[in-house]
């Protein structure tokens, strides 16, 4: 069949079978609860070079899209039936930490090699110092278990008996890694054949032509939608609460160039390299999936027509500084990279509102935190659990409200039933629900956080919370709508104590304590007072909102019967100065933070850091945090005080380089 | 002289099967359906079956129906205004659902609204545990106050859903009692009643959507059971249910999570009987309509069953037939992108106005207009002459596509229908990875109105063993209808360990399960024939966060041998996911039991072989695989059980169009069935 613009979607609606195919494989014949449940996998078919053309639409994880095994790819010799693996972030940038094993096999026909199809999962366990093998407290990539460099796992059939004797030797739960490794095995293997159906089908050369076909309509596509953009440079910056455990906040800071039918984003002024894990390994790759999903994301809403391939990043291009905490080195770690890719997520979304802020919704909440619990059951035997996620809406959008409780760039998360935490762990929930007046206030209103109550009754029983954050820096609002309420961590003792935990990402507990985890909220949409007043009210009767925020934030008036009362209503929401909308609802954490570390200080707080050794920045950019938090400010954006206070660290630390700066 | 009845009752037609039990022949019928007025198309159909086949409506002896109105309720939102009561500090059980959106990528993607708004649901002071010991025992007093809260805010039902329920569901039942004391006429569903499986959003669903549906489904086949009465017809109307098998419509009524899905069920089982009968073992049953395409797996005449069916933007968890959308149907238009790429569907033309070919104010070019182009169909009537195939107004709606794309009309229209075919490849492809077989040994049965259209295209490209066309492809689920069971299901969650010890308590869940069944069928159904009983397990290796059901073999447990059930569970966790582990600690989630009460069955007529080729009707140019070719057009009822022929080929039959493709040899079975393989070379 021969190739062209009318048979196109067939080979799209092939390509797609076969991905499909993959992703179900995997998903039937995986061992671990972590990829049947989570869904922590990505399975694509690549091209020659190692680019994405096609990978499954409705499973797996999101943020693959548009992968590039290409560095990984070239410089090995392959041969028919050849699988080859790695899960270091140090080679080629394909894996991005440590428990994700990618896996890719050639497919040959007639000799020549015709395209790879390669599959990752996130195994629960890679060994290291820690199990899971991820903590934010984690300093060095060494630390974070097992690193597996690109290496053949079979040839003729045969298995690379030494790699699996390794793998058994260094891992916790050995079977289950190579029980998820067979799944990926038979997941290539589906693809495979699924390949051989596609090019008996279309011939080997219309086949090849076609993958390239594939993406170059994804770039048409994606071409035609960044044309329809204004140009123009939007910069935005979002941060997390802390760097590292009890650390300062880290700040990501974008800036979008929208030239023409091109998008350059560019990472300059994000913090530095970390001395802990939450560093994205992307190589400075110019078209890594971590820094572009959140595009990606973008022009699937503005169109979601168009095709899901690495076709869509030919138009794009970042800018990812070496030694920044989204161009980390060796020996960087990286476990808890998944945190940064959220801030690197909304930073985007929020340049993307600035250029067409009637087509994109304010912040996501971000900040899900992930819950796991270890105890022991009545009869003493160890218990580790997933409790699930724990986080809060999605933004509103210009049209609706955001989704409640989780969505956006969270859609992909799944919950754990109620009944089945309390079978399988000796907990009781105390409460799973929506928490009143945590989504942002606006026309249309921000999606609710949720709220997980629990209470433990064996001793020593361990609470993990990985990705706290958003207790201090909240989900932005957009167009007058304001910011998504903070989220908070307790713990309250029999004794009625209670703890704040704040970022806390793993707590004991004894028998009796009581946890309660309340997400952020996603942030509103437009000016609230403006928000139909019987709108307001359904979210009164819902329990969404309190009638005190029907009041405070949207000037809305309710009688004792909860019926609208007009005439205050009316008077109240005159009051409200409603022609100041700024672009951007920060919560009160951020406008605090910002008036000592305003913009002006933080950019030049990065240029400093830039110009020093990668190994001296988290250290000096804690230095400098410890100064301007005790010194007194100085006027205006006060530039001039970081750059003191520099100058006189140099004088302690002589091996630090001496700037002429200003 | 005494008929049996099965109709099906669509939203274009309602198709009646009818079975003359002296005579073991089959007369079909099709009508047009009347959602303004239901019941109407059956006084329709039975004054044609008197006037057509001189069938005396008092000599009916049983009659059964496949409905959609379940589901349909659903996805137009048109349901009843409920309160849902839930334990206290778990109210947003629906709001969260299991939180995953259905489109990932889009920023702007919202879960379903739920079909009972938050200030609908109310927590009552009540706990269990997962044990099932009462916490905190209910509060009247909260039970009271939602109560006043609901009626005030107009509930017309309350559904009681309490965490645990599965396990002890006292609570839900005191709280139903003092709801049937105050407010004696508001119906009241309990979770644990519906469905009692542990995983708190599944079982409120489900329970939840029973509730919705019930009185327009109440009302719909009340009005049937009347319209049957006026015609004459005396024996229980009983209805297919969600799990392929039946019940009154009586129970139906108070019991529509069983029910929903009864208009898909019935095809299957259709399919399921005919595969069965004709010895084909692996089978695909294809079932494409005007908006609809959907495929289910059958082994031995058993279809595959699975929770989580769809019913529009919901799952519904009880057992049920498992079919797959792979598609819209025939009714799916085409239209080229911006970038000069053309697609097919997702909008579908439906069946009002339908296709442009229909000629019914249809404009845009679907699926079955490139068909038509093609020349498969306009050479014979459709639709027992209800609708007539204009060819000219096909190919007025694809020439803008054609002009668009600058190729002929037929080169379009063959491209329409190759994305289609893909499109539907795909998604059948997802379905063999996700349950792991093998097409190769599978046949494709193909039915409904534009099934055996596609069906041999569609099981070439997917290397399939053969087709097989139905004597009567568009009134199969009719025909479902006519040899279902009663049937019915029950759960039992143990949530334990599986160890020596449990064996007591296994054995005597089963005895009480058995118990319940046989009160169903003897006292409920009134049932006093045949019956058997399945027993299953629903079990896991610890760790896992799903059940896998395993047979049980009751006569080992009830000898005391409790390893067999660990050694069943290994056997199906091997067949179903490629490997087991031996050594790993089991869990018993569920205890499950399906009784099936056999009725009359009748056995589809045999017919001698004769043998040669048919003589084809007349010979016709359609373009196929890029060019015109002459094919031979048969009319089915000139196909003799016996006769061999070669494809390409075209069969036109009152209700569908079969095409056969080239390097295939056809076949006429005993049964009538048309069957096509593919002919090596």
């Amino acid at each position: 069949m021969s190739m062209d613009q009318t048979n196109l979607q067939i080979l799209a609606n092939y390509c797609a079978a076969a991905a499909e195919s993959m992703g179900w494989t995997l998903m039937r014949t995986a061992h671990s609860t972590f990829i049947k449940e989570t869904e922590d996998f990505s399975c694509q078919i690549l091209d020659v070079e190692g680019r994405t053309v096609a990978s499954p639409k409705t499973m797996g994880a999101t943020w693959y899209t548009g992968l590039d095994y290409g560095e990984v790819l070239r410089g090995l010799d392959y041969e028919d039936g050849d699988i080859y693996l790695t899960s270091d972030p140090y080679s080629g940038s394909l894996a991005t930490h440590t428990p994700d094993v990618h896996l890719w096999k050639p497919i040959f026909y007639d000799g020549q090699l015709m395209c790879f199809v390669g599959c990752h999962v996130h195994n629960t366990d890679v060994g290291g110092a820690v199990p899971a093998s991820l903590s934010r407290s984690l300093t060095e990539i060494q630390q974070e278990g097992l690193r597996l460099p690109p290496m053949r796992l079979v040839r003729n059939g045969q298995m690379n008996e030494d790699l699996l004797n390794i793998i058994r030797r260094n891992v916790r739960l050995p079977e289950q890694n190579l029980g998820d490794l067979n799944a990926q095995l038979a997941c290539v293997m589906t693809g495979e054949r699924k390949i051989y159906e596609i090019i008996e089908r279309f011939g080997p050369t219309h086949f090849l032509s076609g993958l390239e076909d594939l993406q170059s309509y994804a770039e048409k596509q994606a071409r035609a939608i960044i044309r329809t953009l204004p140009d123009g440079d939007y910069s935005f910056s979002d941060y997390t609460d802390e760097d590292s455990v009890n650390g300062y906040p880290m700040r990501i800071h974008v800036t979008l160039r929208i030239r023409d039918d091109q998008i350059e984003l560019d990472f300059t002024g994000s913090d530095p390299q970390l001395s802990s894990s939450l560093n994205v390994p992307t190589g400075g790759k110019e078209k890594h999936s971590l820094a572009l999903i959140a595009v990606i994301y973008a022009l699937y809403t503005l169109d979601p027509s168009i095709t899901l391939n690495h076709g869509l990043t030919r138009p794009l291009r970042a800018i990812l500084p070496r030694g920044s905490v989204v161009h980390a080195v060796e020996p960087a770690a990286v476990g808890m990279r998944s945190l940064t890719c959220n801030v690197i997520q909304t930073a985007i979304f929020g340049a993307f509102a600035q250029v067409l802020p009637d087509k994109f919704p304010a912040s996501p909440s971000n900040g899900v935190s992930l819950l796991n619990v270890k105890t022991q059951s009545a009869s003493g035997r160890m218990i580790m659990a997933s409790l699930g996620p724990v986080g809060g809406g999605a933004g509103a959008g210009p049209n609706n409200d955001g989704s409640e409780g989780c969505g956006a760039n969270m859609s992909f998360l799944k919950n754990t039933p109620v009944e089945i935490n309390e079978a399988e762990v000796p907990i009781r929930m105390l409460r799973y629900g929506l928490v009143p007046d945590s989504g942002g206030a606006g026309f249309y209103r921000g999606g609710s956080a949720v709220e997980m109550s629990i209470q433990v009754f064996t001793p020593e029983a361990i609470v993990t919370a990985r990705n706290r954050d958003r207790c201090v820096f909240t989900a932005w609002g957009l167009l007058g709508g304001r910011a998504g309420g903070a989220s908070r961590f307790s713990k309250v003792s029999t004794a009625h104590q209670t703890q704040e935990l704040g970022s806390t990402d793993v707590v004991k507990c004894d028998p009796g304590d009581i946890l309660t985890i309340i997400g952020p909220g996603g942030g509103g949409y437009g000016n609230p007072f403006a928000r139909p007043e019987d709108k307001v009210r359904t979210d009164v009767l819902r329990g969404f909102i309190t009638p005190k925020a029907a009041l405070d934030d949207y000037g809305v008036v309710l009688t004792d019967k909860l019926d609208i009362d007009q005439a205050a209503t009316t008077q109240v929401r005159a009051s409200k100065n409603q022609s100041e909308l700024s672009l951007f609802g920060h919560g009160e954490g951020r406008t605090v933070f910002e008036q000592i570390w305003t913009p002006e200080r933080y950019n030049i707080l990065t240029q400093i850091l830039a110009r020093i050794d990668i190994s001296w920045r988290h250290f000096i950019k804690n230095k400098l945090f410890d100064v301007i938090k005790t010194h007194p400010i100085s006027a205006e954006s006060g530039v001039v005080d970081v750059i003191n206070a520099y100058n006189d660290l140099q004088k302690s630390f002589p091996n630090l380089p001496v700037f002429a700066l200003i | 002289m005494s008929y049996r009845v099965g109709v099906d009752i669509g939203g274009s037609f309602a198709d009646f099967a009818v079975f003359d039990e002296n005579r073991k022949t089959i007369h079909t019928l099709k009508v047009f359906s009347r959602p303004d007025s239901p019941g109407s198309e059956v006084l329709d159909g039975v004054k044609l079956l008197r006037e057509k086949y001189g069938i005396d409506p008092e000599k009916i002896t049983y009659f059964t129906h496949g409905t959609t109105v379940g589901i349909n309720t659903v996805i137009q939102r048109n349901g009843l205004k409920l309160a849902l009561f839930t334990t206290e500090n778990f109210t947003d059980v629906l709001e969260l659902a299991r939180l995953k959106s259905p489109d990932m990528y889009n920023l702007l993607s919202r879960r379903p609204e739920p079909l009972v708004s938050r200030d609908m649901v109310f927590g009552i002071r009540e706990r269990v545990d997962a044990l099932g010991t009462v916490v905190t025992p209910l509060e009247h007093a909260s039970v009271i106050q939602a109560l006043n809260a609901a009626l005030q805010q107009g509930a017309e039902a309350i559904v009681i859903s309490f965490l645990h329920a599965y396990r002890n569901a006292a609570h839900e039942q005191q709280v139903s009692a003092i709801i049937r004391e105050i407010a004696p006429e508001l119906p009241v569903i309990c979770s644990s009643a519906t469905w009692p499986i542990i995983r708190e959003y599944e079982r409120t669903i489900t329970a939840v959507i029973a509730a919705y549906v019930q009185p327009r489904v109440k009302y719909y086949l009340s009005s049937l059971q009347k319209a049957l009465k006026n015609t004459g017809i005396r024996p229980e109307l009983h209805l297919t249910k969600s799990n392929g098998g039946i019940m009154t419509a009586e129970l139906g009524k108070e019991q529509c999570a069983q029910m929903i899905l009864s208009g898909t069920a019935s095809g299957v089982i259709g399919a399921g009987y005919v595969a069965k009968t004709s010895g084909v073992e692996k089978c695909l049953s294809l079932d494409i309509g005007g908006t609809s395409a959907d495929v289910a797996i059958i082994l031995n005449g058993q279809p595959h069953y699975d929770v989580g069916e769809y019913i529009g933007e919901f799952q519904i968890f009880v057992p049920s037939v498992s079919v797959s959308s792979i598609g819209e149907g025939g009714g799916s238009i085409a239209w080229v992108d911006r970038f000069g790429v053309l697609k097919v569907g997702p909008t579908s033309a439906g069946s009002s106005p339908g296709p442009a070919c229909y000629g019914l104010g249809g404009k845009k070019p679907t699926i079955t207009d490139a068909f038509a182009v093609c020349g498969f169909l306009g050479n014979a009537t459709l639709g027992y002459s209800a609708v007539t195939i204009d060819r000219e107004l096909a190919r007025q709606a694809i020439e803008p596509l054609a002009k668009q794309l600058d190729r002929s009309i037929e080169q379009t229209a063959e491209a329409i229908i190759h994305i289609a075919l893909s499109s539907m490849y795909s998604g059948i492809s997802a379905l063999v990875s996700r349950f792991g077989i093998d097409l190769g040994a599978f046949a494709c049965l193909a039915f409904g109105g534009a099934g055996p259209m596609m069906g041999c295209l569609l099981a070439r490209d997917l290397k399939m063993k053969e087709t097989l066309i139905p004597p009567t492809p568009g009134v199969l689920s009719a025909l479902g209808g006519l040899i279902a069971d009663l049937k019915n299901d029950f759960v039992s969650i143990l949530y334990r360990d599986l160890d020596e010890n449990c064996l007591p308590e296994i054995n005597d869940h089963f005895n009480r399960l058995e118990v319940q069944a046989l009160d169903w069928l003897r006292n409920e159904q009134a049932h006093d024939g045949e019956y058997e009983i399945i027993f299953s397990a629903d079990m896991r290796y610890r760790g896992q966060s799903f059940e896998l059901e395993t047979p049980v073999d009751i006569q080992a447990l009830r000898r005391g041998d409790i390893t067999e059930l660990a050694r069943a569970f290994h056997h199906e966790h091997k067949k179903v996911y490629g490997h087991a582990d031996t050594g790993a600690d089991l869990q018993l989630i569920a205890l499950r039991l399906i009784i099936v009460g056999q009725t009359p069955k009748f056995e589809l007529p045999v017919f001698e072989l004769t043998h040669g080729a048919p003589s084809a009707e007349t010979r016709v140019s359609a373009w196929l695989d890029g060019r015109y070719q002459s094919l031979a057009l048969y009319h089915r009822s000139a196909l003799r059980p016996g006769h061999v022929f070669y494809g390409p080929a075209i069969i036109a039959q009152d209700d569908c169009t079969t095409i056969v493709p080239d390097k295939t040899r056809v076949t006429i079975d005993k049964y009538a069935n048309i069957r096509v393989v593919p002919e090596l070379i």
